[in-house]
């Protein structure tokens, strides 16, 4: 059975056990290499930022691409699974890199802007995720929701800022990933409707 | 096409969505504030701080040190001639010939340069096992058992004059052998004052856990000095020159505003975009608190009578 005849439910599942699978992957990739610490914590900062960017250019990309307006609904599994990604980025950090020192943590923060970058994405992100749900739309109503939602674009932006500015030398991909974003800041800009 | 009334996006939504999209990219923008914000504190001294006692941090010197697994040394390193990620210098092709290998020692400060093969070296000079902290600027650690011989022996035999201030190494500089030897520019090129070169801790370093260097970790004879930070260390060295004036580090000359000469570990002065006050041990989990002179003040506080001058901590 080929992917072209599957229902859209059947990809949506498909959507989420390939991605993961792409996180059970990554764990263990990060726990055969060096240091499972930093590996890992890259690894899921990196992707749950693609995933995130990705489901923000469903919109833009779907005026041009009927395929991409077809499956405009695995836009919510995508932007979710950023979400777990970046939750594991966020236990990675707190559990495994600052062993649950809350004042070393607090110093590291007071130190690095971009932390408090990341901090602010992942605040915004928490109402979204737990709001991408027909539960969460029924219960805001529509409105609300829409509103709630247009803080994505802060989530997202907070995101690539955070990711920008952790690097050390490296800055090529996430100056790349910026790009993307504010075109599709700007394409929303336009044509917000 | 018919749009229900109830489709119609409100007015107040679409404002608000306008409004929001135009706080994410002022964020996107922050970056560049913060940047600039940088440049402009970069005017104003570091504030003065009183030198704390080395012996008031005892308890953070530990006693025995638990040295990296070798396989952690050597998977994880930054050696941007394979390859800027840390997992390239060991993924590259084994393309660095490390025999023969010849070590020019000279300079205007030495009355007797050689051209030394690593063989000769090796032979001439007892290794030493050394078992150092090793502190990258990029604030992650390990702690690396050297095998290797005391760049004072080396610089000794060299005759240094009244010439010789500092020290100017050089790493081999091959794009045949090496997939991104261009990356800055040329060679790379270290330095150390005399002092700090004929410091019993200064080590030329030709082995780990007593196995010959691997290409990923220098091979086949590097620089160790374990108060700096690791960019200090410089790896593949092919010219020793005992020399009259400052040598322009290769860092420094990339970035001179985050990367100097001196670069001693030094918790109080952040690198402008990271603290330096904790590090991560690689293979560990949690971080620990950075030490001064990465622990090795007792024996090299001493040759940097200013200790609050950010001069010799970045």
């Amino acid at each position: 059975m080929t992917i072209t005849v599957l229902p859209l439910s059947s990809r949506k599942h498909l959507l989420n056990i390939a991605l993961c699978l792409a996180l059970m992957w990554g764990i263990y990739d990060a726990l055969m290499g060096p240091d499972l610490v930093s590996d890992l914590r890259s690894f899921t900062g990196r992707y749950g930022a693609y995933l995130l960017l990705v489901s923000l250019l469903f919109t833009p990309l779907s005026q041009r691409w009927l395929w991409v307006k077809r499956h405009l609904a695995l836009r919510r599994n995508i932007g979710v699974w950023g979400f777990i990604y970046a939750s594991v980025h966020v236990v990675v950090w707190i559990a495994l890199e600052f062993a649950f020192d809350w004042q070393l943590m607090v110093d590291e923060i007071g130190g690095n802007l971009f932390i408090l970058l990341g901090i602010l994405a992942f605040v915004l992100l928490l109402p979204l995720a737990a709001t991408s749900n027909r539960w969460g739309l029924k219960k805001l109503g529509y409105r609300s929701w829409q509103s709630l939602h247009s803080l994505t674009y802060i989530a997202i932006a907070a995101v690539m800022a955070h990711f920008f500015m952790a690097q050390k030398s490296d800055v090529l991909e996430p100056l790349l990933l910026g790009c993307v974003l504010v075109a599709v800041l700007l394409w929303r800009y336009r044509h917000a409707h | 096409m018919l749009i229900k009334s109830s489709e119609i996006t409100s007015e107040m939504v679409f404002n608000k969505r306008r409004r929001l999209i135009a706080a994410g990219l002022a964020v996107l923008a922050l970056p560049a504030v913060d940047k600039g914000y940088a440049l402009l504190l970069q005017k104003q001294e570091q504030a003065k701080q009183p030198f704390p006692p080395l012996a008031s941090m005892p308890e953070l010197i530990p006693e025995v040190l638990e040295p990296t697994p070798l396989n952690i040394i050597t998977n994880y390193n930054n050696y941007y001639e394979f390859g800027y990620g840390k997992d390239d210098p060991s993924k590259a092709i084994k393309s660095l010939i490390t025999s023969p290998w010849t070590v020019d020692i000279g300079g205007v400060g030495a009355d007797k340069p050689g051209l030394y093969d690593i063989a000769e070296i090796k032979g001439e000079y007892a290794i030493e096992n050394h078992v150092y902290r090793f502190r990258c600027v990029e604030a992650w650690s390990m702690v690396i058992p050297w095998n290797g011989i005391k760049l004072a022996d080396i610089i000794r035999a060299a005759q240094p004059n009244s010439k010789a201030k500092f020290v100017r190494f050089t790493t081999l500089n091959d794009a045949q052998q090496m997939p991104n030897a261009g990356w800055s520019g040329g060679a790379y090129v270290e330095g150390l004052t005399i002092a700090e070169a004929m410091n019993p801790l200064t080590l030329m370093a030709t082995g780990i856990y007593d196995k010959t260097l691997e290409q990923q970790n220098g091979a086949p004879i590097r620089l160790v000095v374990p108060w700096k930070y690791g960019f200090k260390s410089i790896k593949s060295i092919v010219k020793i020159e005992l020399v009259e004036h400052m040598p322009q580090n290769t860092w420094w000359k990339q970035n001179d505003r985050e990367y100097g000469f001196y670069a001693n570990v030094n918790p109080r002065f952040d690198h402008p975009r990271w603290t330096q006050a904790t590090e991560r041990v690689i293979g560990q989990l949690g971080r620990k608190p950075t030490l001064l002179f990465n622990g090795y003040g007792d024996q090299v506080a001493h040759l940097y009578p200013d200790p609050d001058n950010r001069l010799y901590f970045y």
